[in-house]
């Protein structure tokens, strides 16, 4: 790769096959990219196209059937015990569901102190003042709110709490699985905007996992496409909304409904459904709805290759160079 | 007018609840032509179910008052009685729900289930229910809708079976189709593939739809009006250009504005709009945006402001402090 910087996030091969060994699900299926110090890089794919099964295998919250994760040098994959456990502190996740993934009958603070608890790295005032001020930092008043208990928060603010309590040991990098899918536009952009500002602050690196494409440009310097459990194309973010390379990307963009009366209307739309991870087509995994698949789209696997400067694309026939010929 | 399909006035709905009157519609009126396409909008809360239902008749029995008036081709839906409302169910008007398994039998099998309608509603025999029932379900763009008329809704897709429920919906022909939600929850080439087939649909059956949703992005290309919702009520109305470019209410600007778009650079700002929508049990005198608009003064707090009619045909806001028009100016 011809990126000079070296990144906080290595995944290579990473695999993940569901079922049984009769029945293999192949929900991620040997893909590999670098997240780098201080960027966002945005996952997007339909559903069920692996994007949260790579974010829990990056976590280990599955466990990867192949290939490795390596966090500042270290293979995730390998590590166990308090080890694992310690360079967990240093990789959070947050969820789509808010409501869900916080105790409804625990206190705000308490939620938030969770991880510090877990770690008793903190003394008892020290505890109350970072809960302090990670609540401030997420737009919450700690003195007002504090004490409350979680269910009685709308779902932007138990995604507010979310964040305080994922920032509660400084990690390097979060990985936010549809953190705003759940919520209204109004309040989707006042956590889009609190993301950036805490990630500017606190020196953050993510990688956002969303299937929204507009919600995933505003946020990403970078963005990484899936579809069946393979990446298609990673890109500059606004060089792959631009210009896709890869036919997948090109329909995926065209079928995003943009909220302006001028849009052009979709002339293209991508026919049928993806087929099933449980039996997924020979060689490049689209070409049962690609309209440029040739034989050599069943035979041989298109390999994710770069085409310009950190654009890499896994397609026999990339749309402009298709389109120069 | 001799093509109105549907005409609304002052239509509210009240639930009782333990906390006290939830006004979850304060007084909608509005109508809706012959083969037009009417768009819906606001966020989640601000009574575009309650709506949807109210003007079907759809509401449970108790706990519920609508007042205010819903005439669809003449027939007058408040008050009517369950047996007449089973008279335009189908016929006049059907609904498409977000959940297409809300409106399906799981445990029976998808053609059994457009049969049953096309036999009790039209009183088709047997035969002719089922040739019809495929014919419904090719219409709705299934593949071999002959194998999939033995599936059962589980068997299939999320996307497939919207499109049953769609064809269930227009198994009687209904004048009106009333989508809400229809492509929430999934995905974008799924959720186009369902909005043309409601385009194609309504050209070549000649129907009115409305469509409503959360997203502006679903309504911007594909309605001819739309009504904007907050908090119970319509807050501005008008062709879908002069809701999306010459919008005069500031909810409507916000809610445009803090969407993000495709269209702009990564690390755009988002414009969010302050706070949340308000318990509709609390409401006060005032206009419900007022605690989170940046254009309020102080007769925003205190007086409500009535719909009040702009240049453009049809367009109306409801706003003391409207934004300028940009009619005009280009
Ligand atoms: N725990 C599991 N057991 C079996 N299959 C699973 C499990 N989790 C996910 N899958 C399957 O793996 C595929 C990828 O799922 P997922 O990662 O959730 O996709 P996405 O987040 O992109 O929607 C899907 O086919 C899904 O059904
Ligand atoms: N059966 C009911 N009883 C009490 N309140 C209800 C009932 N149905 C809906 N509501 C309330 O009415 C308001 C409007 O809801 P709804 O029409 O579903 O909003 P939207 O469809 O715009 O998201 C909400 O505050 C909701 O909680
Ligand atoms: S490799 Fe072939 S089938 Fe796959 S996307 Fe490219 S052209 Fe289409
Ligand atoms: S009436 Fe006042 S508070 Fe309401 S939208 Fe207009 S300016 Fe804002
Ligand atoms: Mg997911
Ligand atoms: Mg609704």
């Amino acid at each position: 790769m011809s990126d000079p910087r070296t990144p906080l996030l290595k995944v290579r091969d990473l695999s993940v096959t569901f079922g049984t060994k009769r029945h293999p699900v192949s929900a991620v299926a040997g893909i590999s990219f670098d997240v780098y110090e201080g960027e966002t890089l945005g996952l997007v794919g339909e559903s069920g196209c692996g994007k949260s099964t790579t974010g829990k295998a990056i976590m280990r919250i599955v466990e990867p059937t192949g290939g490795t994760v390596e966090l500042e040098g270290r293979d995730i994959t390998t590590e166990k015990g308090r080890a694992l456990r310690q360079l967990r502190t240093r990789l959070q996740m947050i969820f789509q569901d808010p409501i869900s993934s916080l105790n409804p009958r625990r206190r705000v603070k308490d939620i938030v102190a969770e991880p510090l608890d877990c770690w008793k790295s903190v003394t008892g005032d020290e505890r109350e003042r970072l809960v302090q001020d990670l609540l401030s930092k997420v737009g919450i008043d700690p003195l007002v709110y504090g004490n409350r208990y979680a269910r009685q928060f709308s779902g932007g603010q138990c995604q507010r709490i979310s964040i305080a309590r994922s920032l509660a040991m400084r990690p390097k990098l979060l990985i936010c699985d549809e953190m705003v899918s759940a919520l209204d536009v109004s309040v989707q952009a006042q956590i889009l905007n609190l993301l950036e500002d805490l990630k500017n602050e606190y020196g953050l690196t993510l990688l956002f996992i969303a299937h929204d494409l507009a919600v995933v440009k505003n946020v990403s310097d970078r963005v990484a496409v899936m579809y069946l459990g393979k990446i298609c194309e990673i890109g500059p973010s606004d060089t792959l909304y631009e210009d896709p390379e890869h036919p997948y990307t090109k329909f995926l963009l065209g079928a995003a409904l943009e909220a302006d009366v001028d849009s052009p209307v979709h002339g293209d739309v991508l026919e049928g459904e993806p087929p099933s991870p449980l039996n997924p087509p020979s060689g490049c995994r689209f070409r049962t709805r690609c309209p440029n698949a040739t034989e050599k789209c069943a035979s041989e696997e298109p390999l994710l290759q770069e085409i310009a400067p950190g654009h890499q694309v896994a397609c026999h026939y990339p749309l402009r160079t298709l389109a120069r010929r | 007018m001799s093509d109105r399909l549907l005409e609304v006035r002052d239509l509210a709905t009240t639930f009782a609840t333990a906390g006290g009157p939830l006004p979850a519609v304060g007084g909608v009126s509005f109508d809706l032509n012959q083969n037009e396409t009417l768009g819906i909008v606001g966020e989640s809360g601000s009574g575009k179910t309650v709506l949807s239902r109210t003007i079907m008749g759809l509401q449970p029995r108790t706990n519920v008052t609508v007042s205010g008036s819903a005439r669809l081709n003449g027939f007058e839906v408040v008050g009517a009685s369950e047996e007449a409302k089973r008279g335009i169910w189908g016929t006049e008007v059907a609904m498409v729900f977000q959940d297409p398994m809300t409106s399906l039998n799981p445990v029976m099998r998808i053609g059994k289930q457009i049969d049953e309608v096309l036999r009790v509603r039209l009183g088709m025999d047997k035969a002719a229910a089922k040739a019809r029932a495929i014919e419904l379900l090719e219409l709705v763009g299934i593949p071999s809708p002959v194998e999939r008329y033995r599936a059962y809704p589980g068997q299939l897709s999320g996307g497939m079976r919207q499109r049953v429920v769609i064809a269930i919906a227009l198994a009687c022909s209904p004048k009106l189709l009333m989508a809400d939600e229809p492509t929430t929850g999934l995905d974008v080439t799924i959720q186009a593939q369902i909005l043309n087939l409601l385009d194609r649909l309504k050209s070549q059956l000649q129907m009115s739809v409305i469509l409503v949703t959360h997203d502006l992005g679903v309504v911007a290309t594909r309605t001819s009006r739309i009504i904007v919702m907050y908090a119970g009520r319509v807050v501005e109305t008008g062709s879908t250009r002069d809701v999306f470019q010459n919008h005069r209410m500031p909810y409507t600007r916000a809610l445009l504005e803090s969407s993000p778009k495709v269209a702009s650079h990564s690390h755009t700002r988002l414009q969010a709009i302050p706070g949340r929508p308000p318990n509709l049990m609390k409401l006060t005198a005032g206009c419900a945006f007022a605690p989170r608009c940046a254009y309020a003064t102080e007769r925003c707090h205190r007086e409500r402001p009535e719909l009040t009619a702009a240049e453009g045909p049809g367009h109306a806001f409801a706003c003391w402090n409207p934004l300028p028009t940009t009619r005009g100016a280009s």
